[in-house]
């Protein structure tokens, strides 16, 4: 019978990944997909990318750390803009994007990207790059790479669970504790001890303001409007329901808190170190996955 | 320079779907691909509860959000208020529907175009006829242009968009029971400006603030 | 995005008559490279939707043409085995090998006793074309009534008494209301001018307008959807139950306001006619014509007697004829109508008191009795109020009862056939102009309207029940059936035995029909005609087709089809109930046959002419279309195709401008106002004290004493046999208890007809955007109760323990009583993988035994007593 009963429901409406029937589309709550379905996982990634690359570029400033720079630099040109260029349906009119930065956020965000390229590039082979005004230009352009995602996503109206003041604080802030993650990684393996447990203070900061925009993203969406308050519901969700326990919780909160709470004081060591970074990497993915995958579109029929 | 627009009169509209399949067949849209659909909903409690009916297509927003969201002006407002899509110059980066409050918007990729209304029988002279006929770009999004081609071979003609069958939209001239109007919204003696200031024509989700030129009546 | 015109080398519109329901709106079809594209209505044509309009299933037609499911030639069964799940092996054979096996055997069959062939269509043009046509060729072979006819479209859920007091009352297939100057509409069971019913946009159309003009519509229905969702109010009812409504409105009208137009009861009906005790007719002995008092003359005379002035009629009274004591039969009528009081009818239906009470009140208030109206120059009686039903409450054990009594309310105020009112979806179909082809009603036996063509059969004058019976459908003993029940009823043999049925059938000879699954239980379907040989013209291979199929004959779809005839005799079928202009419409092929399909009329024309009937056949289109040109006749020995006599039928139809019609695909012209409003200009009366039951009933009660026939047993409910429109429990309602309480029934979708729809991907695209259309609609509240919600899987289950699960919905506007299943889905065959496993079966619920059938129509009781549980 159980089979006989999924066959039912194949056959007359098998499920497009919606997670809505065709008779309950724009009806109920509508999940978004093109940004994260299919092919819409690389701009998850890329995304995710420019966010860390330009985040271990900025932390990396303030030690004046070349091969951070580098990296960072490399994340986000390569993995970020190359992944976003693969997402494209057009990828060799990628340049078309630089047309509308008047209107279009995404425009802006090429712009800026391509800001960060240029000067990046030029702090790098410069000899004394790292003099005050590069580093605050560069500086505010790696912010403005961080959360280039985010506020994309922001600006979209018709997806109220993207427009919570918290995006773009938490966006910042999750970029500078993974890029802070990384750069204590590549000291571990650089041998410098002391670097690694002198900046374990900046992690343990990063920590907890991470965790408070997270908090505060998810009660000011909820709060927000009934839409907001839909996408939170659908994190919970049966689909969503394992990434966000084990992701989001356990990843992005629970285990680095364990981690860090360990290693509190400057007690480092370089697996937990490791651990930590793997752990906030996944779990800051997790995160970005749920806030893609259960962002729904306000219906457009008003039922009462 | 006209502002075409379009007056839904969900009083008359029985829900027989003929605006969904005509716009289909007028632009040989591939299957599960509708500019153009018929929401059914409900309101209120037995027995006093009504059934809610409506048809949606693009609303050719003036403060668009799908253009305002576009990186590259591949859409973009008309002189005459359609919200175009230069299929030369979108890179397919889907931040138009994305953004569209009303979902209106498709993504024409490889998936998309090699469905079959039979599937695993292959396509039908329809289906084939129809890729070379009105022929859309791979990696670009598409979306109801409110039949661009009709209204302007219609004027040329001399016609008139919204009175002569010919430059008028596919989905308009199906409609069984005249529940959908076009015309020009910047004429103030045009029937759908009529119709809109008779029965108090309401755009679909104002908030959003776009602006959309398709108005309902009840 | 630019049209490549340099790869096109055709591109043109071709005029036709669309096939996807029985409706047959104008439409037009582009042809581009010899590639139908789209489809539209045809902008100067009146018939079906607004301007170009057309409907979205008949928009979606292009997709018979293009399904690659289609067969491309004659199929043979190998596998004598038949039955549901088994393969019947087909094997692709010649045409001409195909031809003579059924020639063969039909010849073989019709020398012994010609009813022992059974014909059948779908009254849906996909495939079925000029609709009467099975009729006349059923005859050319010897068969003598419907009898033969087993019901293969609507099935039975369809109109059988809808049809039957259609005839009686208006002379017509069906009724509309007058939607241009009507003020308040009834709708009971029926969704008339919301997507279904006959001329289904026609209705549409004018009802949009009217809507917007303002008028009230009041939908009687268990759900709020199609009709009700669009209503001014909806009215939650039990399912069969109208006719407790109806009566109690009537009761009001006729005793509690005592307001009724006393005119029109004296000229327009049977009210003054004057009966015995016993309830029949008082009669002139030589003439054999009723009688009227003559309340003036204080004289009983003839009821057409010309010194009786309508006013004269008289309605009340008592009087004495040859040493009987007579009244005029309205006296019991009145009186009978007293016990239907408001509060209990709104026991019986769940509708409140307080509705009930408005509409009756509504109604005579609306109906403005006593007032006219001008129209075109001319006075009529103005009555803006309309009744209408059609298979919702029609479908039913008591369903005769339900239309009379829905009727009844009109006929009380005087609201038939005059502006405003309720409409016969045409009496009358007037020539051409400088053609030929004319039909109209004239008043028969007893001044009843005696229908100018019927669809299967004549509803007046009938002729007794009597025995033998010499079909399968015994309509010799049930002869109200426009098509019988009898061969879908569980006990058929015992009846044929009782009632001296010879001819068991032994051949079905059909079109694109599905009667095994589209009626009701299927195993006894069956049972009933799983020995016959089966052939069929069919686009696919259908559930019929492939559980008893044994030949199948590719057809074409009305894509492909050069059908001159299709409208012609469908001026009662597909006509506009409204003052407009009369429109007929050809069918054109718009592409060429699909692989080696043949139009069937072609084909019939071929196999009579095998069998040697040919010439009958061609004589009685002759006499059909009423060709008295002996050069247009088709001659004795001539063997035409379909498109060669309409080359010269066409010339008699249309005269002068046959040339014309023909190239332009149809014709119109001006239609009269008063072949609209006819009711007081055609010298008619109404039957609607149904003396002729009283009759009916005695032969019956004649037959079943003679044949020993198991009334009891069988539970055959004689007392339906009354003059008087009475309350009946409906049979489904008697089934119910504390196990299985609740009653499922059916609708008809907008986007679907009957079962071939569902084959259709733009439909089956956009039946799955519509809540209902593939689900079971339960009440939000109950389903709530049950545990039920959105999405679950639910198995109905009836008495007779059939079982069908299905996908649930709940929706607010249903009530909580039933259960809802569109239209005709749950399909299986595997010649239509688009139709597939979709939707839910309904028909496959519904009782076989006779007792679920009309006694006097043989409607089928279209509702059940289910229980539902979550699997
Ligand atoms: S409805 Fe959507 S796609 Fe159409 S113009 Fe408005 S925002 Fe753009
Ligand atoms: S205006 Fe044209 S393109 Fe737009 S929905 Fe209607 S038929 Fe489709
Ligand atoms: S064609 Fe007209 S009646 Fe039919 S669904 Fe569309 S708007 Fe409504």
């Amino acid at each position: 019978m159980s089979k006989n009963i999924h066959e039912l429901e194949q056959i007359m409406f098998p499920p497009d990944g919606s997670g809505v029937k065709p008779y309950e589309w724009m009806i109920n709550p509508t999940r978004q997909r093109q940004w994260i379905d299919k092919q819409g996982v690389f701009l998850w990634l890329a995304f995710f990318f420019s966010e860390i690359g330009a985040g271990l570029y900025f932390v990396s400033l303030f030690y004046q750390y070349k091969p951070g720079l580098v990296l960072g630099w490399l994340i986000t040109l390569i993995l970020g803009g190359l992944v976003h260029v693969a997402y494209l349906g057009n990828p060799f009119r990628a340049w078309r994007m630089i047309m509308k930065p008047n209107t279009s956020e995404l425009s802006r965000g090429i712009w800026i990207i391509g800001a960060f390229a240029a000067l990046g590039l030029l702090q790098m082979v410069t000899s004394g790059g790292f003099n005050i005004v590069f580093n605050v230009i560069m500086g505010i352009l790696c912010l403005l790479v961080i959360s280039h995602g985010f506020a994309t996503m922001k600006v979209i109206r018709a997806l109220p669970a993207w427009i919570s003041n918290m995006v773009l604080p938490f966006s910042i802030i999750s970029g500078v504790w993974i890029g802070q993650q990384a750069l204590q990684l590549m000291f571990v393996f650089g041998g410098q001890a002391e670097l690694v447990s002198g900046m374990e203070v900046w992690a343990e900061a990063f920590y907890f303001i991470y965790f408070l925009c997270l908090v505060l993203y998810v009660w000011g969406t909820w709060h927000a409007n009934e839409i907001g308050a839909a996408s939170i519901k659908m994190m919970l969700s049966d689909e969503l329901k394992q990434i966000t326990l084990i992701g989001v919780v356990g990843l992005a909160v629970v285990l680095p808190l364990v981690l860090t709470l360990i290693m509190w004081g400057g007690d480092t060591n370089g697996f937990m170190v490791f651990l930590r970074l793997a752990s906030v990497f996944a779990g800051d993915l997790a995160v970005r996955y749920i806030v893609m995958k259960s962002a729904v579109y306000k219906p457009l029929l008003e039922r009462s | 320079m006209p502002r075409w627009g379009m007056v839904i009169d969900v009083k008359r509209c029985i829900a027989c779907w003929g605006c969904s399949i005509a716009c289909k067949e007028e632009h040989f849209l591939p299957p599960n691909v509708f500019w153009n659909r018929v929401l059914i909903g409900e309101r209120g409690k037995f027995p006093s509860s009504s059934k809610l009916i409506l048809p949606i297509l693009c609303n050719h927003c003036s403060e668009a959000a799908c253009v305002e969201a576009c990186p590259t002006g591949a859409t973009y407002v008309r002189e005459d208020g359609i919200v175009a899509i230069d299929d030369e110059k979108c890179v397919g980066c889907r931040a138009c529907l994305v953004s569209c409050p009303y979902q209106q918007r498709t993504y024409y990729d490889k998936e998309v175009k090699d469905r079959e209304y039979f599937p695993g029988q292959g396509k039908t002279e329809l289906e084939l006829i129809g890729e070379k006929l009105y022929p859309f770009a791979l990696g670009t999004v598409i979306k109801c242009n409110f039949c661009t081609e009709r209204l302007e071979d219609g004027i040329k003609k001399g016609l008139e968009p919204g009175v002569d069958e010919d430059a008028s939209p596919a989905c308009v001239n199906i409609c069984p029971v005249n529940a959908r109007v076009f015309g020009d919204l910047d004429d103030p003696n045009s029937k759908i400006n009529r119709l809109i200031m008779e029965h108090k024509g309401k755009q679909l989700r104002p908030e959003f603030g776009t602006e959309p030129a398709v108005y309902y009546i009840d | 995005m630019t049209y490549k015109t340099d790869e096109i080398w055709e591109d043109k519109w071709v005029n036709t008559t669309c096939g996807v329901c029985y409706c047959g709106c104008a439409a037009k079809v582009r042809v581009v490279n010899g590639v139908p594209v789209k489809i539209e209505g045809i902008n100067e044509s009146t018939m079906g939707g607004d301007g170009p309009g057309l409907c979205g299933k008949g928009t979606a037609g292009l997709m018979y043409y293009h399904d690659p499911n289609r067969i491309k030639k004659p199929l043979l069964r190998t596998n004598p085995e038949k039955g549901i799940g088994v393969d019947p092996k087909w094997k692709e054979i010649e045409w001409d090998e195909a031809l003579d096996i059924i020639a063969t055997k039909m010849k073989k069959i019709m020398d012994d006793d010609p009813n022992k062939i059974l014909f059948t269509n779908q009254t849906m043009r996909a495939s079925d074309g000029p609709h009467n046509h099975p009729y006349f060729y059923a005859q050319a072979f010897g068969v003598k009534n419907n009898g033969n006819f087993i019901i293969g479209g609507g099935s039975l859920h369809c109109g059988n008494a809808c049809h039957m007091l259609g005839g009686l009352i208006h002379g017509a297939w069906s009724i509309a209301p007058d939607w241009r100057y009507t003020k308040y509409v009834l709708k009971w069971g029926s969704s008339k001018g919301t997507g279904s019913g006959h001329s289904a946009m026609t209705n549409a159309r004018l009802r949009a307008d009217a809507i917007r003009r303002g008028i009230k519509e009041v939908v009687f229905d268990p759900m709020g959807n199609f009709a009700g969702g669009k209503a001014t109010e909806w009215v939650a009812i039990l399912p069969g139950t109208d006719t407790a409504v109806g009566l109690a409105i009537a009761n009001y009208i006729a005793n509690t306001r005592g307001e009724m137009d006393i005119l029109y009861l004296k000229a327009k009906t049977n009210f003054p006619y004057l009966i015995r005790e016993d309830g029949t007719y008082i009669r002139n002995a030589e003439s054999d014509k009723p009688l009227i008092f003559d309340s003036r003359e204080g004289k009983i005379k003839e009821y057409d007697d010309k010194t009786l002035a309508w006013e004269n009629c008289a309605l009340d009274g008592e009087y004495e004829y040859k040493g009987e004591k007579v009244v005029p039969c309205f006296v019991p009528f009145k009186e009978h109508l007293k016990q239907y009081t408001i509060e209990w009818a709104s026991e019986i239906s769940t509708v409140p008191v307080a509705t009930i009470l408005q509409v009756a009140k509504d109604w005579v208030d609306n109906a403005q009795i006593g007032s006219t109206i001008t129209l075109e120059g001319k006075k009529y009686p103005y009555r803006p109020v309309s009744s209408v039903t059609f298979r919702g409450s029609q479908g039913h054990s008591n369903g005769i009862h339900q239309v009379a009594a829905i009727d009844l309310m009109a006929q009380l105020v005087g609201a038939e056939d005059v502006p405003g009112g309720t409409l016969g979806w045409p009496a009358i179909r007037r020539a051409y102009p400088g053609g030929n082809y004319e039909q109209t009603c004239k008043a028969g036996k007893d001044g009843v309207i005696v229908p100018s063509v019927f669809y299967s059969h004549d509803p007046w004058p009938v002729h007794e029940p009597s025995l033998p019976a010499t079909n399968m459908g015994c309509v010799d003993v049930w002869t109200h059936c426009t098509l019988s029940h009898i061969p879908y009823v569980d006990e058929m043999e015992y009846i044929h035995e009782k009632f001296g049925m010879k001819s068991k059938p032994e051949m079905i000879f059909g079109i694109a029909a599905n009667f095994i699954i589209s009626n009701s239980d299927w195993d006894t379907a069956i049972k009933n005609f799983k020995d016959c040989f089966v052939v069929q013209n069919d686009l696919w291979v259908n559930e019929t087709d492939q559980a008893i199929g044994d030949i199948i004959l590719p057809d074409v779809s009305y894509l492909e089809k050069d059908c001159w005839s299709s409208e012609i005799d469908a001026f009662f079928f597909s006509g506009s109930p409204s003052h407009e202009n009369w429109y007929v419409h050809m069918q054109q092929p718009v592409a060429k046959p699909i692989g080696e399909s043949r139009f069937f009329m072609d084909v019939y024309i071929d196999i009579a002419d095998r069998c040697g009937v040919l010439d009958t056949f061609n004589a009685k289109l002759n006499d059909y279309y009423g060709v008295a040109d002996p050069e247009l006749q088709i001659k004795p020995g001539e063997v035409l195709t379909w498109k060669e006599i309409g080359d010269r039928f066409l010339q008699w139809i249309y005269g002068a401008d046959h040339q014309k019609v023909q190239d332009q695909g149809y014709a119109t012209w001006n239609k009269a106002i008063e072949d609209v409003y006819w009711r007081w200009d055609i010298d008619t009366r109404c039957p609607v004290y149904m003396e002729y039951l009283i009759h009916d009933r005695r032969a019956m009660e004649n037959i079943f004493e003679q044949t020993g026939f198991d009334v009891e047993g069988l539970e055959f409910d004689l007392d339906q046999y009354s003059p008087l429109p009475t309350w009946f429990w409906p049979e489904s309602h008697k089934d119910l208890d504390n196990e299985f309480d609740l009653l499922a029934f059916s609708y008809r979708d907008i986007l679907h007809t009957n079962n071939t729809t569902f084959q259709n991907p733009y439909i089956d695209e956009v039946s799955k955007m519509c809540p209902y259309t593939f689900t079971i609609t339960l009440n939000t509240t109950m389903a709530y109760e049950r545990g039920l919600k959105d999405g679950d899987i639910i198995c109905i289950e009836t008495k007779a323990g059939v079982k069908e699960t299905g996908i649930v919905k709940t929706m607010e506007a249903q009530s909580p009583k039933v259960i809802g299943i569109a239209g005709q889905g749950g399909l299986w065959a595997d010649g239509r993988p688009i139709a597939k496993g979709k939707g839910a079966n309904f028909c496959k619920l519904l009782p076989s035994k006779l007792k679920y059938f009309d006694p006097i129509a043989g409607n089928m009781e279209t509702a059940v007593a289910v229980k539902i549980y979550k699997v």
